[in-house]
């Protein structure tokens, strides 16, 4: 059910997803939406301590889904959406498999009882 | 448990049943609806409990290979098969993209009759599967409405953002 057309190596969706299914985590990319910002930033406002907000922050790296400068002084973190597009693709083609396919399904039975009726 | 872990699909089709079960059930007639928007190849299809379903998807020029199992054939009302990714050799892989992706699909297809249309449901249901396969099965299908909606409502927003 994989129709997604990927050219380079693909994303190992499983670090995506184990990613997206913590809410800090979720609002911390919300966050990224309005621009880059720093551990300080993203901190702020969450109960949590710089360290706990650091340690999302790399888990958001390691499945692809946020980049970090490594020469500016503040580190900030900001968005990148390709590994998101891709586990958000896989999904949607997952669940779009059947519901697409009956559609073409229900203009096929169409065409055959029309048939039919042509026939006798 | 098992059930959070059930994919499952109903549609109302404007057909007899017998109809309705032959689009299902002819191999040239179920090549011609069978995939979304992809041109489907059925290189086997032998329907009987135990008889195999190989089919291509292609698009572009990309294929998807899979091997489908039949484990219950009674017409006109109900079909049952596993569901296996392949190689381009039939052979079973796991899925390239989510390694914790079930190998197996228990694929139930039901249709009842109701004057000139026809009710189908089709559930699907990892097989034998590991801990890691049903939990990643689980988020994808049942979690997604639930704890999963909120996330995704913000992730579609951010990339419409991203894309704007």
């Amino acid at each position: 059910m994989e129709l997604t057309d990927y050219t380079t190596t693909p994303p190992d969706l499983n670090a995506v997803f184990a990613a997206l299914a913590d809410p800090t985590r979720r609002a911390i990319l919300s966050r990224l939406t309005i621009g880059e910002a720093s551990v300080n930033d993203l901190a702020a406002p969450f109960a949590i301590s710089q360290p706990a907000v650091s340690k999302h922050i790399k888990v958001l790296e390691r499945a692809g889904l946020v980049t970090r400068d490594i020469d500016r002084q503040r580190r900030p973190a900001r968005l990148d959406a390709t590994n998101m597009e891709a586990a958000l693709n896989w999904l949607a083609d997952f669940r779009a498999f059947w519901s697409k396919s009956f559609d073409q399904l229900d203009d096929f039975l169409d065409d055959l009882q029309t048939k039919d009726s042509d026939h006798g | 448990m098992a059930n959070a872990a059930e994919y499952s699909i109903d549609h109302t089709f404007n057909a007899r049943r017998d109809l309705v079960w032959r689009a299902w059930t002819d191999p040239v007639l179920l090549a011609r609806w069978y995939g979304p928007g992809v041109e489907t190849t059925i290189h086997r299809f032998d329907l009987k409990v135990g008889g195999a379903w190989h089919n291509e998807m292609k698009w572009g020029d990309k294929s998807d290979y899979s091997t489908m199992t039949f484990q219950e054939v009674l017409e006109p009302e109900k079909l049952v098969w596993h569901h296996c990714s392949t190689d381009s050799d039939w052979k079973v892989v796991s899925n390239p993209m989510m390694p914790d992706w079930p190998r197996t699909l228990l694929t139930t297809v039901t249709f009842g009759a109701a004057g000139n249309q026809t009710n189908v449901r089709l559930t699907q249901l990892p097989v034998d599967a590991s801990d890691a396969e049903i939990a990643c099965f689980t988020n994808m299908m049942a979690g997604m409405s639930k704890g999963w909606g909120s996330g995704f409502v913000i992730i579609g927003d951010i990339l419409q953002e991203l894309t704007a």
